[in-house]
């Protein structure tokens, strides 16, 4: 008899029930009706992906306490980080859209790399996780709402948008926001369920 | 495609937070997943509605982000602000032309194909249209994946006005259209997540509920 928990595999886009295969390396499942994409194959063991987190947090450290750019007019010098970028809109009407950077771009990414240290630490020294159940789900919530690409993005526009009138200079912060980037994006590309069955694995 | 089956015709349904596949005998009685402690539902619970209700607020903010200035800056050349469009001419007017497609592709473009794609999906789901499901399932993961990067240009206005603060020679300073813009971004990006694509399988496939 089939056992559902495991056997299955439910299209979250359609609904269409497969039954699990096990992918070799590099292959992606997707979808039979849909073409969404069910399942990943990736081979980072549990140490590589504790390797990739805690650069991650120390790249998302350096990139707050270095400055990602600075200006120079008139012999005087400012500098933003991303911080600093979403507190100039903390006046009036405009805070609305302070906080909304603040946690899209400082808040989000900084939990999600916590939470992931706090899950791959534990599974590393194979322990039971504590509190598993809430830190996934604090990750499969927050995961739309981390933007660190997008600051990187805008961090490009407004060295173009401001070098036609003032001498910009890019900090070290913009290439530890690069790097950051990359490793959340490979980090992100590990799936849900692979974090659900690492938390539910048995521990000695 | 007859030896498709969908999760409500086995009697089974998957969890929308972590995708553990439960009996659905669970679900008549509102239970919640044995993995995560999610309520499971097979859809999510007036997913066209809501979807509606939040594009529509979306759409009412879209209006002021677009009116009203994002940024004011003032220099040595004068003082001036600028909406989400004429800061798009004012990037082509100086030859950036590459800056200028890029905003205009996150805050206008993005925006728009938002409101019209989730609008076009909502419409056919509601009266169940049999077309074209495979594109339409691709046009739900597009708006899905797109969405966040409209906030590219709240992110250069809040750059600039942190950068510029050098009172006589030049300062920035953000405009209440970025609070509509940001505001424009998020309810769109709810209104994205509120709707169940699964909806637009169940208009057409005998096997839904």
């Amino acid at each position: 008899m089939l056992n559902p928990s495991n056997d299955l595999l439910v299209c979250r886009d359609c609904d269409t029930v497969h039954r699990q295969v096990s992918l070799a390396k590099d292959e992606v499942a997707r979808c039979v009706r849909c073409e969404a994409l069910l399942a990943r194959h990736h081979r980072l063991s549990i140490d590589q992906l504790l390797a990739l987190t805690v650069a991650a947090a120390v790249l998302f450290l350096i990139a707050n306490m270095t400055p990602v750019l600075g200006i120079e007019l008139g012999g005087m010098r400012t500098e933003v980080n991303i911080w600093t970028a979403a507190a100039s809109m903390k006046y009036g009407w405009s805070a609305g859209a302070a906080l909304v950077l603040a946690v899209t771009t400082f808040f989000a990414p900084m939990l999600q790399i916590a939470l992931l240290l706090w899950l791959l630490s534990f599974a590393r020294i194979s322990r039971r996780i504590p509190g598993s159940k809430g830190v996934l789900v604090a990750l499969h919530l927050l995961r739309p709402w981390s933007m660190t690409e997008v600051f990187l993005l805008g961090a490009l526009v407004a060295i173009v948008k401001l070098a036609s009138w003032v001498h910009v200079v890019p900090g070290v912060g913009i290439w530890a926001l690069a790097g950051l980037t990359i490793l959340l994006t490979i980090l992100s590309t590990i799936e849900p369920r692979f974090w659900w069955l690492l938390a539910e694995r048995p521990t000695p | 495609m007859t030896d498709l089956v969908r999760a409500a015709a086995v009697g089974v349904i998957a969890c929308r937070t972590c995708g553990l596949v439960s009996s659905r005998a669970l679900a008549q009685h509102r239970e919640r997943c044995t993995r995560c402690g999610t309520v499971l539902r097979s859809r999510l619970p007036q997913s066209t509605q809501n979807t509606l209700a939040w594009l529509v607020a979306g759409l009412i903010l879209y209006v002021p982000a677009n009116v009203l200035p994002v940024m004011y800056t003032s220099g040595v050349g004068g003082a001036q602000e600028s909406t989400i469009l004429s800061g798009v001419v004012s990037f082509w007017r100086a030859g950036s032309w590459d800056i200028a497609l890029l905003i205009f592709v996150a805050s206008v473009a993005v925006p728009a194909t938002k409101f019209l794609a989730l609008g076009l999906l909502l419409w056919t789901v509601r009266r169940r249209r049999q077309w074209g499901r495979e594109p339409r399932a691709k046009l739900y993961r597009m708006v899905e994946f797109i969405g966040y990067w409209s906030m590219l240009d709240v992110v250069v206005v809040a750059l600039t006005s942190a950068l510029l603060q050098f009172k006589a020679l030049g300062t920035a300073e953000a405009r209440l259209g970025i609070v509509f813009f940001c505001a424009v971004v998020v309810t769109t990006m709810i209104a994205a997540m509120s709707f169940d694509p699964r909806l637009i399988w169940d208009a057409t496939v005998a096997d839904a509920r």
